[in-house]
């Protein structure tokens, strides 16, 4: 540090000089590179007022009093400066320990909230889920019941980030104390409730789809907490059907019931359900509708569920630019047999 | 020049003479320009701190004249409530008046060492001293 | 993206004229006004959405920790004139059913 400010030392003094005759630019251009070393090596302001008072002193030794008695008052309002400037870098090291504790965060979420795409026979399944930013405020789980049933839960969580993920995680690790093939979607529901209800801040909320598919009846039972509706595709006649559920947010009312619908499936018919991040896509400033995203879904419905749901993805990760605003879920379930 | 001289912190216009006090033997000592002046916002912020926590203490100065180097140490004391948990104010960021640099990391980055001792209901002892360059 | 609130206070009643979008960056300001009014012990408060456009999930939240604290206190919250894009939001999610909706506007400003 010493050996930067005696060679800029000399450097400034000849350019203040030079100004000082002259008054022009090309001095003021050669200024603005020492400075630039200056703020490289951490000179500190206090520093470089102290330089231009020994340069103007040896440059002009006739200075008066005032002059030199100002120049020790400006030196002295720049201690602070000088403080605050040496904690930058701390912040900065600071900042980035922070992030990458949220990287670790977010994968750990993905371990905690995991959970595989089971294999059910007669029943093609697609899923995605991408998060707008590095925690996920979707989710979405798996159950495979012993007697070859499906539970489905897919949720989303008001508000993105880390408390969204850290309410996620304590939804997962409710319905894992539940047992599993006994529970019907809206006691679940009606469980869940309560334990959101209990443990979240007032302005918190959950919307969540629970669906049980018994394969032998070829039946999906379904029941939702305020969320996004889903869409049934008639295979027969072609179309998509809104599948009307009603049902309060978790975690706004202790002793909600939840209604519980039943949808017998056929052959080739789909059960799709979402987030509102795949609703609420936009284009440029206009937001889709609904309509928008069945055609999108019709034209990939000749693929397998996987692929399609990851084309719908693609197509609405385009349209936005590649900058998802919320967190994307979908997911498809396709009767084969 | 006297080997030690103290200031009694009391009231905010102290804080004015025990810089006043602090500058003057930096001076006296040899430390140029700028140290002086890290000096004195040196002993500000240690005024500062027994004036707003502590009601009264006291500043010392002492000359260190060892063979090898120069310097001064100067000791704030004071028999306020104490620190209960020193590593959160020496923490860059922390400090009650707000102010961003300030407080004890300050205090500490403007001098070349820094020792504090701190006991709750007894007070606290900031020892702290700048050499010569 | 802004979103602007007035009070006008009208005997026992007090009614926020909101106006804009409601999303993740202007509902704290809609929550630091509506919140203090839904704590005042028996208050009425009316919420007028005429000019509300928009409304993301985190407008949901501010008005369901205003229902929340429309039920410790006694106090009572309606809201009026939503447009259709903001009704649907309060249908699918059920809050319809427990906060006090008035005469939507039907077909809004689309």
């Amino acid at each position: 540090m010493e050996e930067v400010i005696d060679n800029s030392a000399a450097n400034y003094k000849e350019l203040l000089k030079h100004y000082l005759e002259s008054q022009d630019e090309q001095a003021l251009y050669g200024v603005e590179k020492v400075s630039k070393s200056f703020i490289k090596n951490e000179i500190l302001p206090e520093e470089i007022i102290n330089l231009h008072i020994q340069a103007m002193g040896e440059i002009n030794p006739n200075l008066k009093a005032d002059y030199k008695h100002s120049m020790n008052f400006l030196l002295e309002a720049m201690i602070f400066y000088g403080l605050a400037m040496q904690e930058i870098p701390l912040l900065k090291e600071e900042k980035h320990v922070l992030k990458s504790e949220i990287s670790v965060a977010a994968s750990m979420q993905k371990t905690l909230l995991g959970t595989t795409k089971p294999t059910i026979e007669g029943l093609d399944i697609g899923i995605i889920s991408v998060p707008a930013h590095q925690m996920n405020g979707d989710y979405h789980h798996f159950i495979k019941g012993k007697d070859g049933s499906l539970g489905i839960a897919i949720a989303d969580v008001v508000g993105k980030g880390i408390p969204a993920a850290l309410c996620m995680s304590m939804i997962k690790y409710a319905m894992d104390s539940y047992p599993e093939e006994s529970m019907s979607p809206k006691s679940i529901l009606k469980n869940l409730n309560r334990v959101v209800e209990r443990n979240v801040d007032p302005s918190m909320f959950i919307t969540m789809c629970y669906a049980h598919y018994k394969p032998k009846e070829s039946k999906l039972y379904l029941s939702s907490a305020g969320h996004e509706p889903g869409y049934y595709y008639h295979a027969q006649s072609d179309t998509f059907e809104e599948i009307e559920t009603k049902g309060l947010v978790l975690g706004v009312s202790p002793d909600t019931e939840y209604a519980q619908y039943e949808l017998p499936i056929n052959k080739n018919d789909m059960i799709i359900l979402l987030t509102d991040g795949v609703t609420e896509c936009r284009d440029g400033d206009r937001f889709i509708d609904s309509r928008e995203v069945l055609d999108i879904i019709k034209q990939y419905a000749d693929l397998p569920a996987q692929q399609m749901v990851e084309g719908v993805y693609k197509h609405f990760e385009k349209l936005q630019d590649f900058q998802l605003r919320d967190d994307f879920t979908l997911l498809v379930l396709r009767k084969d047999v | 020049m006297e080997p030690q001289s103290c200031v009694n912190i009391n009231k905010e216009w102290d804080i004015v003479g025990a810089r006043q006090l602090g500058r003057e033997m930096a001076k006296k000592l040899g430390f140029g320009t700028v140290d002086q002046a890290r000096i004195a916002t040196a002993v500000s912020e240690l005024a500062r701190n027994i004036y707003l926590y502590a009601d009264k203490g006291q500043i010392c100065f002492e000359v260190i004249d060892k063979r090898e180097r120069q310097g001064l140490c100067m000791t704030a004391v004071d028999t306020g409530p104490g620190i209960s948990d020193i590593s959160k104010v020496m923490e860059d960021g922390y400090t009650t008046s707000g102010g961003l640099g300030a407080g004890l990391p300050g205090v500490k980055r403007l001098m070349d060492e820094f020792d504090i001792v701190s006991e709750i209901e007894k007070g606290t002892r900031i020892k702290t001293v700048k050499w010569i360059r | 993206m802004n979103l602007t609130v007035n009070v006008v206070e009208e005997n026992e009643k007090s009614i926020l004229n909101v106006s804009g979008e409601i999303d993740i960056y202007t509902a704290p300001k809609l929550k630091e006004t509506l919140l203090p009014l839904t704590k005042v012990e028996g208050k009425t408060v009316e919420v007028n959405l005429e000019n509300v456009n928009y409304m993301d999930s985190t407008g949901l939240g501010v008005f369901i920790s205003a229902l929340k604290s429309t039920k410790e206190k006694k106090s009572k919250l309606t809201l009026i004139n939503l447009q259709d894009r903001v009704m649907r939001i309060f249908e699918i999610t059920g809050l319809d059913d427990v906060i006090d909706i008035k005469a939507a506007i039907r077909g809004g400003n689309e």
